[in-house]
């Protein structure tokens, strides 16, 4: 029954087209909220009962029936998937508003319906398990987000960036479709999911895994597959860079762990590979975006760190698999999947704000910014949250998901053979070093933002931003301080979708009184501020304050932003010392021995992507230049095209007669 | 409950001890050694200044660092007893509670709008970056020992009887007295006693702290100290002496630990602020150091 | 008490990565000289008395005492301060001298077995391998002769490992090989130092035949 109202709301986003453009934002969130209602409750159903999976037949395919399966994990995705884009459809009324007067009917309708069709195609990514489906699914879910991506197609930029968005979707479809051919024509079984399971009972696992690790890599952003990334977030508008970054680049990781269900054997080699892809990804992911200076992409840099840290989990869950230690993998795929959940409420969030900073300021560059929390104080608070969650701090979620990994090392150590104990020395190092350089990059956004004085007049005309726009924050703020405060609501759920991975789940029982630990000292932790408040209130009522200037040790000419710290002070510390891995270069004059009087200097500091520069640019400048020289083919001229024809003929008619052909 | 108290207590001498000791060594009069206290009792009595570029985080910031100072040593056990709070893995959340703490200190300071600051910020965020996988790795060597997670039980298992596992207490020891110091922005990291804002670390982060909030700042500086001198304490006090003699003990190791860091400011000169971080990741190596000793001793390396 | 020097003994190897100064790298190799004084005392008492007296007397006098001031009689001579600009920033070296002790303990580990004695195994071949480290990042003479000294130690720890049935004569050979080797070296310095007026090894790649 409920299918066919689902059905009914995929044809009706095709009647947006038809509508005025005061009525087509209205009829878009009414199909996102009536599909997000019918898939929240197949969800729920699956998660919250014994069932193994639910299953029903959607639609016919080629002939036979094409089937939907729920099983928990396609349930916990689902509704990550409904959750983030329900904040991005209520965000994106307010951001729009400054495109509406500029976009004609036809543009935003495209705008709304790609948006609808993103969210269809996310959830049916999940929900289909027949190979073709998925890919054709896979597909529309690119082409939905490449339409998002150059929404501000009046830049020949964005229409660059999108291009190169696409060709990478498509090379890892590519990959993804060899892999799923390659074990259809090796085993026999059918062209599905399921057939996988066929394969990997009868043949080393490794090779085929890694096609599929690269296919779906490129969507989630493991290092080196990440190029997209840094340059569509920042050039898509702000909700659908929040969809992108919160939801979509899970559905690689989605991809990841559907064919880790059906691996059983030959585990280590696996867990150890995403094991140290995962670790790369999370440092190199944090130390590049410490030295950037546009905000959103200083945050895409972060969802790769953040992809880095759930790789870490889930390399250490199959870790854990197949050295049979309990502890180690249920806890580590639990950290995992959690942050799955935790990343795209705090990064949502995150893109949410740094969205209507953009649209109040019109500049993405954080160097010119400053002091906008008397601006924007509730946006600015949202902000801070959100910076405080994606650093593991405590009590929000994401030291929640954090936690749940450390805490599965340390149990494991002492059972550990001794390999294993080395490879978990440097999990756990990395993951805190991992942290710490979280810290240090959101420190220095949250503050150049935010604090201080203005650097430049941006600051000047912004506004806080209507409430319509703030509303989603609240929801988002909600959730996060829910799963901060009291993360033993999710040990079921989990328990119920680590199973899936592992058989034995009672090490989660285990965790239950550290996580009661945790919401009480938390608990603890609200009240010893409260009183301290308190305190000071009382202390301060009876004192006189005063003001008085920032102490400036006597520089009392300048403007007060002049002396003020810069983003790339802030990072030039830690450049210093990560000088080779994020290609830092400063470009300046020295001055001369005998310049008495200076002149004008100009100093320059670039900092640039490795893996860009020596995977895709330098090889893709060498091969142009080659190609280049075959341009003198191309004269212009119709005779030699005529020529060319001729000789083609003659060389046939040659061959023939000598019978080569 | 007592080991909080016992902290509480170290924390108000703490302070004096060490200038009491610098002082002597520099041949000049001692001050009282409850002058720190005398200063926060007047800092408790001051009004407040504030500068008209800050914003509602500067005046958040103290009491969240305060109460993540106090949370923390809920944690702390002595010797066996436990401390207020107990559960699996909480030295993870005793980390991060402080981590916690650091980044509203570090955006406070930035609200000023101030050069000076931000220097000190930034520094500030970078060296406590670099330390925390010395304090972790210590930490895995010891779970990895007795097979504990939380602090409590870690150091009730904590049998330092064969000379392998004595090695593995004295490194513990000198790595965290090194933590312990960075943590709290001493010697040869960062100079208390140096107001030249060019070259503070923690000092100039306070900068434009008055009244309640710098006499807070002035606490959770005294409690950090009494913390780590808890965890150093821990390893030397053994499980089966009777209890006075244990609170003896320990406020003798507390003692020492406040004359070694007087003598340690003393003698030592701070290090050239660009070769902080090599320094401090040189903790980190000799923490990779005990807990390959600790393999050795838990038998994971053979060795004949 | 023999795993404790071994453990002192890595965290030389440490500490020679983190420092610059050219009198520190004197200082810790006296201090390793000592370390392998205490570690020939405590561990080797199936010899004869002779060979166990000559041993310690060489580490303590040769390791400890003599080599050592004269390697701080060249230093004087040529005025070095500090080592400038090694190829690589100290933090990578920290990174490579932790690396290098995990690879040798689980190497030994794997190596095990009842011919040697895995425990000197373990820095020795930690040693061998950071001496060679040392000289390649380094740019000095000076500490060229220094890094073939670590080695050195690296190989005496490998005799004890590796424990024939006459440590005399290993050590004999050995014992030339040192002193030759840092006499000469120390005298070329000089030379050097007195023709180049400085002691970086660049510099001698101008006596290339083009």
């Amino acid at each position: 029954m409920d299918i066919i109202f689902f059905k009914i709301a995929i044809i009706l986003t095709f009647v947006l087209f038809f509508l005025p453009k005061q009525f087509q934002y209205y009829w878009g969130l009414f199909l996102h909220i009536s599909i997000i209602s019918i898939s929240s409750i197949w969800a729920v159903q699956s998660l919250f009962s014994d069932v193994q999976s639910l299953s029903f037949p959607f639609i016919l395919f080629f002939g036979e029936p094409l089937h939907i399966e729920i099983d928990k994990l396609s349930a916990f995705f689902l509704l990550v998937i409904n959750f983030t884009v329900l904040t991005g459809a209520l965000y994106a009324k307010g951001y729009l508003i400054p495109y509406f007067n500029k976009k004609n009917k036809i543009e935003l309708a495209l705008h709304y319906f790609s948006f609808l069709w993103l969210h269809i195609s996310m959830l049916l990514v999940v929900m289909f398990r027949d190979a073709l489906a998925f890919l054709i699914i896979w597909e529309l879910m690119s082409i939905s987000s490449f339409l998002l991506v150059i929404f501000e197609s009046e830049k020949k930029e964005t229409i660059k960036i999108g291009i190169k968005y696409l060709v990478q979707m498509h090379i890892g479809a590519v990959f993804i479709m060899i892999a799923f051919i390659l074990a259809f024509v090796r085993s026999g079984g059918e062209f599905s999911f399921d057939g996988l399971a066929v394969y990997f009972e009868s043949h080393n696992p490794f090779l085929l895994f890694l096609i599929f690790f690269i296919g779906f890599g490129i969507k989630a952003g493991f290092i080196p597959l990440h190029s997209w990334l840094p340059h569509a977030h920042p050039a898509a508008p702000s909700h659908v860079s929040g969809v992108m970054s919160g939801v979509m680049i899970k559905m690689g990781i989605y991809g990841i762990l559907r064919v880790l269900t059906y691996i059983h054997h030959d585990l280590f080699d696996i867990g150890l590979f995403i094991l140290i892809i995962s670790l790369i990804s999370g440092v190199l992911g944090v130390s590049l975006a410490i030295v950037q200076h546009d905000v959103k992409k200083l945050l895409a840099y972060h969802s790769i760190e953040n992809i880095g840290i759930i790789g870490i989990g889930i390399g250490l869950g199959v870790i854990g698999v197949a050295k049979n230690i309990p502890v180690l993998a249920v806890l580590g795929f639990a950290g995992g999947i959690l942050h799955v959940l935790n990343h795209s409420l705090f990064k949502s969030l995150l893109f949410y704000t740094a969205g209507s900073v953009y649209r109040q300021t019109h500049t993405r560059n954080i160097e010119q910014l400053g002091g906008l929390i008397k601006k924007m104080p509730k946006t600015a608070l949202f902000f801070l949250l959100g910076a405080l969650a994606i650093s593991g701090l405590p009590p929000f979620n994401g030291f929640i998901s954090e936690f749940f990994i450390y805490a599965g090392m340390f149990k494991s150590l002492h059972s550990a053979g001794l390999y294993t104990d080395i490879i978990l020395l440097f999990s756990f190092s990395g993951l805190v070093l991992i942290g710490g350089l979280a810290i240090f990059c959101f420190t220095k956004v949250f503050s150049i933002i935010f604090l201080g004085t203005p650097r430049s007049n941006k600051v000047a005309q912004a506004t806080e931003v209507e409430p319509g726009m703030i509303f989603p924050n609240f929801l988002i703020g909600f959730m996060i301080i829910l799963i901060g405060f009291a993360p033993m609501l999710l040990v079921k759920p989990l328990a119920s979708i680590v199973s899936i991975f592992t058989i034995d789940t009672t090490p989660i029982q285990q965790i239950i009184p550290t996580l009661n630990g945790i919401s009480i000292s938390s608990g603890i932790f609200i009240v010893l501020i409260g009183i301290v408040w308190i305190l000071r209130a009382w202390q301060q009522k009876k004192q006189i304050i005063k003001q008085g200037n920032t102490w400036g040790c006597g520089y009392t000419g300048a403007n007060p932003a002049l002396h003020q710290y810069t983003a790339t002070s802030y990072a030039d510390n830690f450049g210093q010392l990560s000088s080779h891995l994020v290609n830092i270069k400063k470009e300046y004059k020295e001055f001369k021995e005998n310049e008495v009087f200076p002149k004008e200097k100009s100093f320059e500091t670039h900092s640039s992507d490795i893996f860009e520069d020596y995977l895709i640019l330098t090889p893709a400048n060498h091969f142009y230049s080659r190609l280049k020289k075959m341009g003198v083919l191309q004269t212009g001229k119709i005779q030699h095209y005529l020529l060319y024809s001729l000789l083609f003929l003659i060389v046939i008619y040659l061959l023939t007669i000598l019978n080569w052909i | 409950m007592i080991s909080f108290l016992c902290i509480l207590i170290t924390a108000l001498f703490f302070a004096g001890i060490i200038s009491k000791v610098k002082a002597k060594i520099g041949a000049r009069k001692m001050p009282s050694i409850l002058q720190p206290l005398y200063d926060v009792i007047r800092l408790f009595k001051k009004g407040a200044i504030y500068s008209p570029t800050i914003s509602i985080i500067f005046k958040m910031a103290p009491p969240i660092y305060f109460a993540s100072i106090i949370l923390a040593s809920f944690f702390i056990p002595l010797f066996d007893e436990k401390g207020v709070l107990s559960f699996d893995g909480d030295f993870v959340f005793f980390a991060y509670l402080l981590a916690l703490g650091k980044f509203m200190m570090i955006i406070a300071a930035m609200d000023t709008g101030s050069g000076f600051e931000g220097m000190g910020a930034n520094r500030e965020a970078l060296y406590s970056m670099l330390v925390e996988p010395a304090f972790f790795i210590i930490m895995g060597s010891l779970a990895l020992f007795t097979n504990n997670t939380s602090f409590q039980e870690l150091y009730y298992n904590l049998h330092l009887g064969t000379d392998l596992s004595l090695i593995i207490g004295i490194a513990s020891i000198y790595i965290l007295v090194y933590i312990a110091m960075v943590e709290n922005s001493r010697m040869p990291v960062d100079d208390p006693k140096t107001h030249l804002e060019l070259t503070m670390v923690h000092e100039v982060m306070i900068l434009d702290n008055s009244g309640f909030d710098l006499a807070l700042m002035n606490i959770a500086a005294w409690l950090k100290f009494a913390i780590y001198g808890t965890l150093i304490s821990n390893f030397m006090i053994q499980s089966f002496w009777p209890l006075y003699f244990k609170i003896i003990a320990f406020l003798i190791i507390q003692a020492s630990f406040a004359s070694l860091v007087g003598l340690l400011e003393s003698f030592r000169a701070r290090n050239k602020m660009d070769k902080n971080p090599q320094w401090i990741i040189m903790l980190s190596s000799i923490a990779v150091i005990i807990f390959l000793t600790t393999l050795i001793i838990t038998n994971k390396i053979i060795l004949n | 008490m023999t795993y404790l020097l071994i453990i002192l003994y890595a965290i030389t190897l440490v500490y020679f990565a983190l420092s610059e100064r050219v009198k520190k790298f004197i200082w810790i190799l006296s201090i390793q000289g000592a370390i392998l004084f205490g570690v020939v005392l405590f561990s080797l008492n199936k010899i004869e008395l002779f060979d166990f007296l000559f041993i310690l007397l060489e580490t303590i006098l040769v390791k400890s005492i003599v080599i050592p001031w004269f390697l701080n009689k060249v230093r004087k001579h040529n005025n070095l301060k500090r080592e400038h600009e090694p190829y690589v920033p100290v933090f990578f070296s920290l990174i490579m001298v932790v690396l290098i002790l995990l690879i040798s303990f689980v190497l030994s580990n794997y190596l095990n077995n009842s011919q040697m004695r895995a425990q000197y195994f373990t820095v020795a071949i930690a040693s061998v391998l950071f001496g060679i480290y040392f000289i390649i990042t380094h740019k000095n003479i000076f500490s060229h002769v220094v890094g073939y000294l670590i080695i050195e130690n690296g190989i005496f720890l490998l005799t004890l490992a590796v424990g024939s049935v006459n440590p005399l004569m290993v050590n004999l050979a050995v014992l030339l090989d040192v002193f030759m080797g840092v006499l000469v070296l120390g005298i070329f310095i000089n030379h050097i130092g007195d023709t180049f007026s400085s002691v970086k090894s660049e510099h001698l790649s101008k006596l290339k035949d083009n």
